[in-house]
């Protein structure tokens, strides 16, 4: 079935413009305005960071605002032709994806270029903060319980419900101790010092690694207790992107052939 | 199954293997390239007749599964009020039987103050001995001159080192070491060129160095660098290996198994650390190690895992914990450190434990055996503390600098000492239950019997405080002590000899060597902790020039005085 499959490209194309997540994203209808908003970002971008100065996350910043117009036009698109539920799936859709692309910046800048980890903090660096962060993962906390409640349960839905909670708690961790740390160098007189960049539950240096009774049991768990901050929210958002993706196939496999 | 589930299970299992193996190095399992070969002694299998001298070890104090804290009449004053780099750095010891009454003496070095010999009088009963300056770092206690008595050599400040040669008695002459001109930091000893007498390897302190005399110390002969000193008898004949040197830590293991020694450096700050290699073109740098600690301030070797292959130790600055309260205390002053460009950097700012693969090469398992963290570590050295057959660690820490820490109360950085418990599995355990968390700013650090009872006692030289003696009150397992004896050569004390202790347990390994861990020469005589429940059937030693003794038929709970 899979060789009948890949037999020729022209079918894989056909295939996968009958996906429900491409159906939902329609490439053409958005694509001259997203094409011109985003060589104008990418010269603005160029001209703010190179040019003027400006620090790369400003840089960045400005460019994601550009590209919101295409972004408002094709949410509204989406309210009118499938309703509520399936335009707050696709915004949860686009800016999971956004969000998953930062990592994939960190991660590359760490992996590929080798730079030190306080400075591998993706294209907007100011948004690397525990209460973005934490703001973050609870709202999609928020937005996954608001799906499924209007409908989008499946297995892909409950799994990525999970996820996010256990993503959220680790969030949650950091930043208890990140007003803990705030709280310290202040008493020390220093609180200008910044407090960012503990390490959680998971990875290294995180709670787990640090337990007496599971490292009395097990030493140290390979990933789990000895990979990078970096690494473990890698691994987090690539998880979450992948189970909403695959919630949302789910449901709007159904949806969309009801519509 | 329908064929769009299937291409995106498909497109879904290869998005997920594509990035597991690009994340392969960080999911890499610890002690996959951990070796289990044997021993690589070099040298022809010559045999060498010993006598071998056995004298009953003396009753253990009442254990109390605790070690217990004495001070010691010495403090490492510092001269000023405020206490600024490199002063920080304080001064180190070296204990060993400087008169040869069976008792190991303490030497301890001080920067304001004057040095001290603390003379053992037995039962932890000292008596001092100052000596006429102070302005040291290192100490080691080495028969420099081959005639059978320990002389004390200090490395100093910003002048050449000096050596006190031991007249017998208490008395000492104070010298210079004929053609040593370098203004050197850390200092060590090993028959370096296989000639039969002990050269002496020197690295200065180059940041400490131009702080006291100015950049342009560096434009001087004997300025800053890595030497090797060749014995030649009557004078040394220096060499610099390296115009550049941090040096706070010097090893000189046998890591090839060419039965040669390498120069292992380990320098502060960015300047990488160094391995030197001798061979017939001279010598050259190596790269042993894909990992090196970033701030380097002590190495230790030790057979850890009983399998007759030495690991590694470096020690270097993190937290020991991840509270809060400690944190706080670190941010501010990491917050200062330079730091080079992250790109092909080999240096971590962690302790590492280097282990030897099957293939030769070494990889840091520090953190996977929880050794990395030990606070600001200075001097850190392995012993079987609880005599059970496994090497266990100790590592004494803390910080004082005015200038680095002037947010915390008197610019010190306290934290507690930690002694870290071998399991038997090479995995290293914090043992606050042994009692050996002072707080005192320690610095220089050795190991040695001290009373005499067969198991190993602890000396600190803190910064600022009275010198501490751990006496080693744990309970269980029994010792063999060992001093070696070579009457017919310079080196007296058979430093680079290499030990075998086969038990029923296991085989122990160790050898004589002059100085290991920050500034800290280490006693000539060799201890073994033994289980319990072992027996001993046999102690194999190789001699520097790579001979063979075998001695049979031993007693635990003694001291073996092997002499060639």
């Amino acid at each position: 079935m899979i060789g009948r499959h890949w037999e020729s490209g022209g079918s894989f194309i056909r295939e996968l413009r009958r996906d429900p997540l491409v159906q939902l994203l329609r490439p053409r209808e958005q694509a001259r305005l997203l094409l011109i908003t985003s060589a104008l970002g990418l010269v603005l971008w160029g001209t703010l960071a190179w040019q003027v100065g400006m620090p790369i996350w400003g840089a960045t910043t400005m460019v994601l605002s550009l590209l919101l117009v295409p972004g408002a036009r094709k949410w509204r698109a989406d309210l009118r032709r499938h309703g509520v539920t399936v335009m707050v799936l696709s915004v949860i859709l686009t800016m999971q994806g956004f969000h998953s692309l930062e990592h994939v910046a960190q991660w590359v800048q760490y992996h590929v270029l080798h730079w030190q980890p306080q400075r591998s903090s993706g294209l907007i660096s100011a948004a690397n903060a525990e209460w973005v962060h934490f703001i973050w993962n609870w709202s999609v906390v928020g937005i996954v319980v608001l799906l499924m409640v209007r409908g989008v349960r499946n297995p892909w839905a409950w799994l990525m419900l999970v996820w996010s909670v256990a993503h959220t708690m680790e969030h949650t961790y950091m930043l208890v101790r990140y007003l803990q740390l705030k709280q310290e160098l202040g008493l020390l007189g220093v609180p200008q010092i910044s407090a960012q960049g503990l390490p959680g539950i998971l990875g290294r240096d995180g709670l787990l690694s640090t337990n007496p009774t599971l490292m009395r049991i097990c030493g140290r768990v390979p990933g789990l207790t000895t990979t990078s901050r970096l690494d473990v929210h890698f691994w987090w958002n690539t998880g979450e992107t992948l189970l909403l993706a695959a919630a949302a196939h789910r449901f709007l496999r159904t949806h969309l052939t009801r519509e | 199954m329908d064929r769009q589930r299937t291409t995106y299970l498909l497109l879904l299992v290869s998005v997920v293997v594509i990035l597991l193996l690009l994340s392969g190095p960080v999911l890499r399992r610890p002690g996959a390239a951990h070796s289990q070969s044997g021993p690589r002694l070099a040298g022809t299998e010559r045999t060498a007749s010993v006598a071998v001298r056995a004298e009953r070890l003396v009753a253990s104090t009442p254990c109390t599964g605790r070690f217990t804290r004495h001070a010691l009449p010495h403090a490492t004053t510092n001269g000023t009020a405020a206490v600024r780099m490199f002063n920080s750095n304080g001064s180190g010891l070296a204990i060993d039987d400087l008169d040869d009454d069976g008792d190991e003496d303490v030497v301890l070095a001080n920067l304001a103050g004057p040095n001290s010999i603390l003379w053992n009088e037995g039962k932890l009963v000292f008596r001092k001995q100052k000596l006429a300056h102070g302005d040291s770092r290192a100490v080691n206690i080495v028969d420099v001159d081959g005639d059978g008595k320990q002389d004390i050599l200090f490395s100093r400040h910003t002048l050449p080192p000096t050596v006190w040669r031991n007249l017998g008695g208490d008395r000492f002459v104070e010298g210079m070491l004929p053609g040593v001109d370098g203004k050197v930091y850390a200092t060590n000893w090993a028959d370096v060129d296989g000639d039969g007498d002990l050269d002496l390897v020197a690295g200065a302190y180059d940041a400490g160095l131009e702080k006291d005399l100015g950049y342009n110390f560096m434009f001087t002969r004997s300025g800053g660098g890595l030497y090797m000193y060749e014995n030649r008898g009557a004078e040394f004949v220096g060499q610099k290996l390296s115009e550049r040197a941090e040096a706070l830590a010097l090893a000189l293991p046998d890591l090839d198994g060419d039965g040669r020694p390498e120069i292992m450096v380990g320098n502060d700050f960015d300047l990488p650390d160094e391995v030197w290699r001798r061979s017939l073109g001279g010598w050259s740098l190596i790269a042993p190690f894909r990992k090196t600690t970033h701030s380097t301030m002590s190495f230790d070797l030790g057979d850890i895992d009983n399998d007759g292959v030495q690991e590694v130790f470096a020690s270097d600055m993190k937290p020991y914990d991840q509270n809060v309260r400690t944190l706080a205390q670190w941010r501010p002053m990491m917050a200062q450190m330079p730091h080079k460009a992250f790109r092909g950097n080999r240096q971590i700012m962690e302790n590492v434990l280097q282990i030897q693969g099957d293939n030769g090469t070494y990889r840091n398992e520090a953190y996977d055996r929880f050794v990395d963290a030990t606070g600001w570590s200075w001097s850190a050295k392995f012993g079987d503390l609880d005599r059970d057959g496994f090497l266990d660690l100790y590592v004494v820490n803390g910080m004082i600098a005015n200038d680095l820490f002037h947010y915390l109360p008197h610019g010190e950085l306290v934290e507690q000492n930690r002694a870290l418990r071998n399991d038997g599995h090479a995995r290293f355990r914090h043992a606050p239950e042994w009692g050996l968390g002072s707080t005192a700013s320690g610095r220089g650090m050795s190991m040695a019997d001290m009373d005499g009872d067969g198991d190993l006692d602890i000396i600190a030289n803190n910064l600022g405080k009275p010198a501490e003696l751990f006496e080693n009150r744990l309970c269980g397992g029994a010792a063999l002590l060992v001093d070696l004896r070579q009457s017919n050569s310079p080196n007296t004390r058979a430093v680079g000899a290499r030990l075998v202790l086969h038990t029923s347990a296991g085989s122990y390994h160790r050898d004589v060597r002059v100085a290991s861990g920050y500034l800290s020469g280490d006693p000539s005589r060799i201890h073994f902790g033994i289980p319990d429940d072992a027996t001993v059937r046999s102690l194999e030693v190789r001699w520097p020039d790579g001979a063979v003794s075998v001695a049979k038929s031993l007693d635990v709970n003694h001291l073996l005085i092997v002499t060639r």
